[in-house]
């Protein structure tokens, strides 16, 4: 939430966000967060968070068009402050939608292509994370990937379904 | 004489702790959590709202799964109460119960989910709050749980100070403390585990006056964990 606070901050083009909480913790003092009064008199302390702006944020979503419109189901995440707080926005996406028809419903589009600076389409791009509504999880992909031996990792590349199966 | 497994013992005393009308929230890599929120769906009458990282609002999962943030868990949902929504309806101070994970807890029910050993030079680096410094201040109410009993998570002193605030119940196979004045006091105890296993099994003191054996499982809280889990498949991963 702090990390969301510090994109937010980057997002309004402030140099701070004010955020709940994070009283007794101790991430406080290691990140150097600073507490400031309540300027307008309500006596309560309140952690500033220096605003964090990435280089480059890249986000995968169920459909993009060639204008960069991308456009995202179910649960966005952390997908809109990212996208605000970036210098560079890039899309992956699951299929590539015709020409002028996210217009239909301009309320799903997450991100206008006026901000996206470019595009891949990448289905099962999100392997072996998942992608609502069009496929789950992959646990035994997350699991064998996760085992700390030689080649997992190389194996885990390798299997790459959105290049061996699409491709 | 009780049957309370460890598995059983977290997940129907997490359910216990919600309330009537509470707005309740299980986040990521929660699964004990989650199943807590499902099982006080189907066990008790009382109406509450369950709110989840994936999303969720009142979900109805077709299917649980392993993890407790997977969109499974937005399934049925009329809303989308995305991550942004539910942190700030926290710092708000409109959620009633939070139920956050620890690697650690002190006897002040402060939460360790950072570090074992120094920030600079770690024996183990742990994920992170994920949120849980604004949340445990924040929230009206948070509930965390350990399946493992010992003294090096239950611990005098924490080797780094993730989230302080108002954490009220810590649950383990073999125990439910809850804060009274400041500091965590036994309230119920597994029946297979005697006061003495408890006090030799914890790293902070505590008050055990008043503690009792918990009270055993219900028909209908029995059953929805078996719904909840026909092959045994969760309660195979939780180990004493």
């Amino acid at each position: 939430m702090t990390l969301v606070a510090g994109l937010r901050a980057a997002a309004y083009g402030v140099p701070f966000q004010p955020v709940g909480g994070v009283h007794g913790s101790d991430l406080a003092a290691l990140n150097g967060w600073q507490k400031i009064r309540d300027p307008y008199g309500s006596g309560k302390e309140i952690y500033v968070i220096p605003a964090i702006s990435p280089e480059v944020a890249v986000i995968h979503a169920n459909e993009v068009d060639e204008e960069g419109n991308a456009r995202v189901l179910g649960s966005p995440y952390w997908d809109h402050p990212l996208t605000r707080a970036a210098k560079r926005v890039l899309v992956t996406a699951e299929r590539l939608a015709p020409a002028g028809t996210l217009a239909a419903q301009p309320e799903l589009t997450l991100v206008p292509g006026f901000m996206v600076e470019a595009v891949a389409v990448v289905p099962r791009g999100a392997w072996p994370g998942s992608m609502h509504p069009l496929y789950e999880v992959d646990y035994p992909a997350v699991e064998s990937y996760l085992r700390d031996e030689p080649g997992a990792l190389e194996a885990h590349l390798a299997a790459a379904p959105e290049r061996n199966r699409y491709g | 004489m009780s049957d309370w497994t460890p598995f059983s013992h977290i997940v129907v005393n997490l359910a216990r702790q919600i309330r009537p009308g509470e707005i309740a929230f299980s986040g990521v890599n929660s699964t004990l959590a989650m199943l807590a929120c499902l099982l006080a769906k189907r066990a008790y009458d009382f109406h509450f709202t369950y709110l989840n990282v994936a999303g969720g609002v009142e979900p109805v999962p077709a299917k649980i799964p392993h993890s407790s943030s997977d969109p499974a868990l937005i399934a049925g949902s009329p809303a989308i109460f995305a991550n942004e929504d539910f942190y700030d309806l926290c710092a708000r101070g409109r959620l009633d119960l939070v139920f956050l994970g620890c690697a650690q807890v002190d006897g002040e029910g402060r939460t360790n989910v950072s570090v074992i050993g120094e920030w600079k030079s770690p024996k183990v680096r742990l994920p992170g709050g994920g949120g849980a410094a604004v949340m445990m201040p924040t929230a009206k109410r948070v509930v965390t749980w350990r399946t493992e009993h010992t003294t090096r998570t239950l611990v005098e002193k924490l080797d780094f100070v993730t989230a302080a605030g108002n954490l009220q119940t810590v649950v383990t196979p073999i125990a439910v403390f809850q804060k009274r004045e400041g500091r965590l006091a036994l309230e119920y105890r597994n029946p297979r585990a005697a006061l003495d296993e408890v006090i030799r099994r914890t790293g902070f003191r505590f008050d055990a006056s008043g503690a009792a054996p918990t009270a055993p499982i219900t028909a209908r809280e029995r059953a929805a964990l078996e719904a909840l889990d026909p092959r045994g498949e969760f309660a195979a991963a939780v180990r004493a």
